[in-house]
């Protein structure tokens, strides 16, 4: 299960309170997929960290029984004076997976050749994002957190993550958090919009980005 | 649907802070491993040098044979706890970026964080104590064992100094340059240049209190045969180290949303 209970955030900068959510009560609906919208600054990424546990909420309760990513999409857990690999090596040791297996897999799809033994400062932002990319998919979650993927890499490792992605869902459910509409209509079947004070759920992702749009008009 | 047990999350604990330890080690060290025998040197080297100019101004040790040996269980032993306390004041914000992975907790980087510090100070000891034994500025430990548990009371005092340090720190950021201006006497107030036990009544009546006058003290108890310190308590340092960890553990439990 995968719930909020009665969750309310909040964050204060420089005096300024800002709500995020405020006794929101819902259960995430298994085996389909999710995804988040709503306008910049809405929370949305919040939201994220909540799922995954990174903050605790200010009041309420998360209930969080299968295993969760962390928020994929955005490589700041990454060491910059590690090399590639030592940076996969520590993710796969958290998780308790087989190193060299974690090692092979990124090194087989991410295609950054040599570049694994270079220290990740070097990278450019989209060798970084298909490290990342590459890593989160070497493990199996129940549940991946995907914040904002711009697609990386040139078309053919476009076409290479779509399939991976594709297997992966076979067995494991997504949440998804993009502004774009076809991205959030190839792989999501419904989803929470972030209306000002209010988050709607909706049943269909048609209605849901027929709901964005006139929420950006 | 499978239960996740507490073992299961000991396991999981366990995991994460030895990934962290390596990862760390990595980081401060370097790949080489000269890079580690680097950190074993510096310290031992700049102790060493302490104990030789203290050993030119003054020729007669209070105690004991050898000025090397009384000095060292002095300051190898602040310098530990120093370590511990300064390091881990900002092991938070150092380890911020790898919150991202939901799995790690700040305290987990606390922990791994003081463990590492131990073993490095674990070997600096062997290392410079073993020296001066092959020098013949020491005799071998009269209770070796006792030396053992110091070890562990100064670790244990460390951790909770520096993790109480950390969540001040982590609230007021002002708090590292206080705890600089707090801890600096600790040099002269520790037993560093003296013999407690041979201070007037009215100076060790005060001076007791600090736990790691205590310390010192152990360690002493364990070289000499007869150091008979009428100041040593074991349990002090440990009672206090211990409450200010379980301190430290409640601030963070408080303060987590804060940080944030």
């Amino acid at each position: 299960m995968l719930a909020f209970k009665d969750v309310s955030k909040s964050y204060r900068i420089k005096g300024v309170k800002k709500t995020i959510l405020s006794n929101f009560t819902f259960e995430f609906p298994k085996d389909r997929n999710i995804g988040i919208m709503g306008k910049n600054g809405a929370g949305k990424s919040t939201m994220m960290r909540l799922i995954a546990g990174i903050e605790p909420p200010d009041a309420g309760h998360i209930f969080r029984s299968p295993q969760v990513s962390w928020p994929l999409g955005f490589s700041g857990g990454f060491n910059g004076s590690m090399t590639g690999i030592e940076n996969i090596r520590f993710v796969s040791r958290i998780y308790g997976q087989d190193t060299k297996r974690v090692i092979e897999y990124v090194r087989a799809f991410a295609e950054l050749g040599p570049s694994l033994r270079l220290p990740i400062k070097t990278y450019s932002n989209g060798m970084k994002a298909r490290l990342a990319f590459g890593l989160s998919m070497a493990i199996d979650f129940d549940v991946y957190l995907i914040d904002e993927i711009t697609a990386v890499g040139d078309d053919d490792f476009k076409k290479k993550s779509q399939a991976v992605f594709k297997d992966k869902l076979a067995n494991s459910q997504i949440i998804m958090v993009s502004h774009s509409a076809h991205t959030i209509q190839q792989y999501c079947d419904c989803g929470l919009l972030f209306e000002g004070q209010t988050i709607r759920f909706f049943d269909d992702v048609a209605d849901l980005l027929a709901a964005y749009k006139e929420l950006n008009r | 649907m499978r239960q996740v047990t507490t073992s299961d999350l000991l396991l999981l604990q366990t995991r994460v802070i030895a990934s962290l330890i390596l990862r760390e080690a990595r980081a401060t060290f370097g790949t080489s491993a000269f890079g580690y025998v680097w950190a074993i040197i510096t310290p031992t080297v700049s102790v060493g040098l302490l104990v030789f100019i203290f050993s030119i101004i003054d020729r007669q040790p209070p105690f004991g044979a050898s000025l090397a040996l009384f000095f060292a269980t002095g300051i190898l032993t602040l310098q530990f706890f120093n370590e511990l306390s300064g390091k881990l004041m900002t092991v938070f914000d150092a380890n911020r970026a790898l919150l991202t992975y939901p799995i790690i907790k700040d305290v987990d980087t606390l922990i791994a964080r003081a463990l590492l510090i131990g073993a490095t100070y674990a070997l600096i000891m062997v290392v410079f104590y073993t020296a001066l034994v092959v020098l013949g500025l020491a005799q071998f430990p009269a209770h070796p064992e006792h030396i053992i548990s110091a070890f562990l009371a100064t670790w244990l005092l460390g951790l909770g100094f520096g993790s109480l340090n950390t969540i001040i720190f982590s609230l007021w950021d002002t708090w590292a340059q206080i705890e600089k201006i707090l801890t600096r006497p600790l040099f002269f107030i520790s037993g560093v240049f003296y013999v407690p036990s041979q201070l007037p009544p009215q100076a060790r009546e005060v001076l007791q209190w600090n736990p790691t006058l205590h310390l010192v003290e152990w360690f002493r108890h364990g070289f000499y045969a007869n150091y008979n310190s009428s100041i040593l308590e074991f349990w002090y340092p440990i009672s206090i180290g211990a409450g200010m960890f379980l301190l430290g553990l409640t601030g963070e439990r408080l303060f987590r949303k804060t940080r944030f």
